[in-house]
């Protein structure tokens, strides 16, 4: 039995503390991690609270993010509750085998701290590693501040865990701006946090001698298709159950979470869509605007990346003019990969806003509310005008001349 | 809205002296923010970190600031660190610094300009002769909180013990002695 | 052709490749495969006839339609050495507290491993056209051989 760890009603932890402990509240059986910078102190914390007495599980260490997540793959077939943390490279090795986790549907959870892939190396927050796991297979959830963090990660396990879902699930940080921010948390006792998340409870485990299972099956073209819908289809399925989750977090915690959240939207003329941590700058910026200027901004975000909330996207966007997408990934020539997501949301409603892309803060480059503030102007002027009036994707931020893509074609 | 900004070197505990400043603001019940710009910076490299307190909750995450507080706890900073970045016309500076402030605002001309927002305490010495060794971000506390009045010093010593709750007794009592000094000293 | 050795056992009852194809829906959840119908937990101490082999277990699934030449075993000469059941690489030799009982012609690929490896004077074992009786073959069976 794990020793009681002392908690205050408000503690001032960061992104990467607040996960781990949320880890240790719902008492992870076992962690196979190779730690790697922002998000060594999830990983390094539940080392600490095993050798400490604080868990009652194991952590493996191993040689590399493939063997991580490997090992999370056997523990998690063998029947525990697992979890482990990575960033960014480490992010990058993990990808084939995340694709096992997903396929196979063992619902662990991995604490993903957003960073920068090389080159150039770079160990700051962008959003270029939660993007390369957007087809996985793996439900993605976003913490935009370091409460959150917990919250989503307590959340993840029931998530994953629930019987109608069994799929492994992310929670993301951004790399140092949440991760290395400490703010006011309040967290729940361990009593309260334990009963919220439950007993693991296992199917097909490996370590169930009365009925032996394979796991990794090959398929080849008879098969594998009709696995891949189905597995797709629990992934749409999941979000009445994401839903639910928040819903009874959000009777416990007062803390309301949904999978899309909106902003200022109710009267909203424009609108700024983005992700992560910036979701929060933008609602400053979009709160003076308001008080300044009049501007009739909204912010939306979508908290749940996948299963992307397509029907929530449509809806929340459905009133405006004029809407700026936010990409923090380097979109490797192509429109960023959300814009073209919500531009498609936005293509199935009736209204026809005029949507622009803006590439920023990659490689941790600061998102400042003076930057914010000019792309909302940006929306504004082109919700005046009716059309738009620059070019339709442009870098923000960015030194030297201006860089941007495409011109809207009026007839 | 208050805003600090710390001027340290990588190892000097800025950064714990913004989140251990956090963990005291918090118990009285206000919003806080603690964060630092480095990554993989070497001990001795020169870094910044930060605090926001407020009575609502922090969602800014911008890393631009206009500081209300500027504590620079490495004295060498004051002269090769650009300490008046972004600053505004009533940002006080606490700096440390074996100097009077006097020679001081001699050798800095952007400090003389600021000559009734400038204070001066010498963190490295009182660290030294309390904890042993130069740990200068608890006596730069001190002298936060008698610049600031944020506190009272018997308030803030109390929280920050329970801050420290996990280290032995002696480490926390020369922290004690450490930001006590600092607050007298502080000028 | 003979099945083996008792009549519970469901050895090689399907052909590989002819499987019903279903829907997405009827799918198991992460391509998980059992091995066995019901309770397993006594599987072990369980001869292969008697396992409750399922559909998704490779026993129950047959080749044996590949193969063009087939082993006949000869008992009157074999001497239980068990050299053919270590080496047969598709477990298709039965044997029971090392008593060879004879040849898993579902599972059998006719590689000739098993005579190759076979001591006796004549063989034990001996490959055959697929087509021929086995009574027939052990009919012919050749003589011992001198030197």
């Amino acid at each position: 039995m794990a020793k009681k760890y002392d908690i205050n009603e408000v503690e001032v932890w960061d992104g990467n503390y607040a996960a781990s402990q949320a880890l240790r509240q719902a008492q992870v059986d076992v962690v196979a991690a190779y730690p790697i910078t922002p998000s060594t102190p999830v990983v390094e914390n539940y080392g600490n609270y095993v050798a400490n007495g604080y868990i009652d599980g194991e952590y493996v260490m191993v040689e590399s993010e493939h063997a991580a997540m490997s090992g999370c793959i056997g523990a998690a077939a063998s029947g525990g509750r697992v979890a482990t943390a990575t960033s960014s490279q480490g992010f990058a090795l993990m990808a084939e085998v995340l694709y096992q986790a997903s396929g196979m549907r063992l619902p662990i959870v991995l604490v993903v701290v957003n960073r920068a892939l090389a080159s150039p190396l770079n160990v700051r927050g962008d959003h270029a590693d939660m993007y390369l796991g957007r087809d996985s297979g793996w439900i993605q959830i976003d913490a935009f501040n370091a409460e959150e963090a917990y919250d989503l990660t307590l959340c993840a396990f029931r998530i994953g865990e629930h019987m109608s879902v069994r799929l492994p699930v992310m929670v993301h940080q951004d790399g140092f701006i949440t991760s290395h921010t400490a703010q006011n948390i309040h967290p729940l006792s361990d009593e309260a946090a334990y009963k919220f998340v439950g007993d693991y409870k296992g199917v097909d485990d490996m370590l169930d001698f009365s009925k032996p299972v394979t796991y990794g099956a090959q398929t080849e073209e008879d098969w594998h298709f009709e696995h891949k819908a189905k597995q797709h289809k629990a992934l749409m399925d999941s979000r009445t159950v994401i839903d639910g989750v928040f819903a009874e977090y959000g009777k416990l915690t007062g803390r309301n979470y949904k999978r899309v959240e909106s902003y200022m939207m109710e009267d909203a003329e424009v609108a700024v869509v983005g992700l992560g941590s910036t979701v929060e700058t933008l609602r400053v910026a979009a709160k003076q605007l308001r008080e300044e200027e009049g501007i009739k901004v909204g912010i939306v975000a979508p908290r749940c990346f996948r299963p992307f909330a397509f029907d929530e996207m449509a809806d929340a966007l459905s009133g405006v003019k004029a809407i700026a997408v936010l990409d923090r990934s380097s979109p490797g020539g192509a429109m960023g990969a959300f814009f073209n997501e919500v531009s498609a949301a936005v293509l199935s409603s009736a209204n026809r806003p005029l949507v622009t892309n803006f590439i920023y803060g990659l490689g941790g480059r600061d998102f400042s509310i003076q930057e914010a503030k000019r792309i909302i102007r940006e929306q504004k002027a082109h919700a005046d005008a009716g059309h738009i009036t620059t070019q339709i994707q442009q870098f923000s931020g960015l030194r030297g001349p201006k860089l941007g893509f495409f011109e809207a074609k009026r007839s | 809205m208050v805003e600090i900004r710390w001027h340290s070197r990588a190892g000097q505990g800025a950064v714990t002296g913004a989140k251990g400043l956090g963990d005291v603001v918090s118990t009285t019940g206000k919003q806080v923010q603690a964060f630092a710009l480095y990554g993989s910076a070497k001990r001795g490299a020169a870094m910044r970190a930060y605090n926001r307190i407020d009575d609502e909750q922090i969602i800014n995450h911008e890393k631009f600031m206009l500081p209300d507080y500027v504590l620079v706890i490495d004295p060498a900073l004051a002269f090769s660190d650009n300490i008046v970045e972004n600053d505004k016309e009533t940002t006080k500076y606490i700096i440390t610094t074996h100097l009077s402030k006097e020679e001081l605002m001699s050798q800095l001309p952007e400090l003389k300009e600021r000559e009734e927002r400038v204070y001066v305490v010498d963190c490295i010495k009182i660290s030294i002769d309390t904890i042993g060794r130069s740990v200068p971000n608890a006596p730069m506390l001190g002298a936060f909180v008698k610049i600031s009045g944020m506190f009272e010093l018997d308030y803030f010593l109390d929280r920050m013990k329970k801050v420290l709750s996990k280290f032995p007794q002696k480490i926390i009592d020369s922290n004690m002695d450490a930001i006590t000094i600092a607050y007298n000293e502080v000028k | 052709m003979s099945k083996g050795i008792l009549a519970v056992d469901n050895r090689g009852k399907r052909e590989l490749g002819a499987d019903k194809l279903v829907g997405w829906d009827e799918v198991t959840q992460g391509i998980v495969l059992t091995s066995f119908e019901g309770d397993a937990a006594n599987i072990a101490s369980l001869k292969a006839e008697e396992r409750t082999y399922s559909d998704f277990n490779s026993y129950t699934a047959t080749v044996a339609s590949w193969r063009v030449i087939k082993p006949i075993y000869n008992r009157d000469i074999c001497i239980d050495c068990q050299n053919c059941w270590v080496w047969c690489p598709d477990s298709s030799i039965i044997s029971r507290d090392k008593q060879m009982l004879g040849i898993d012609y579902d599972h059998c690929k006719g590689c000739q491993v098993c005579v190759e490896v076979c001591p006796t004077n004549p063989k034990s074992l001996l490959m055959f056209v697929e087509a021929e009786e086995i009574e027939t073959a052990l009919a012919q069976w050749p003589e011992k051989k001198k030197n």
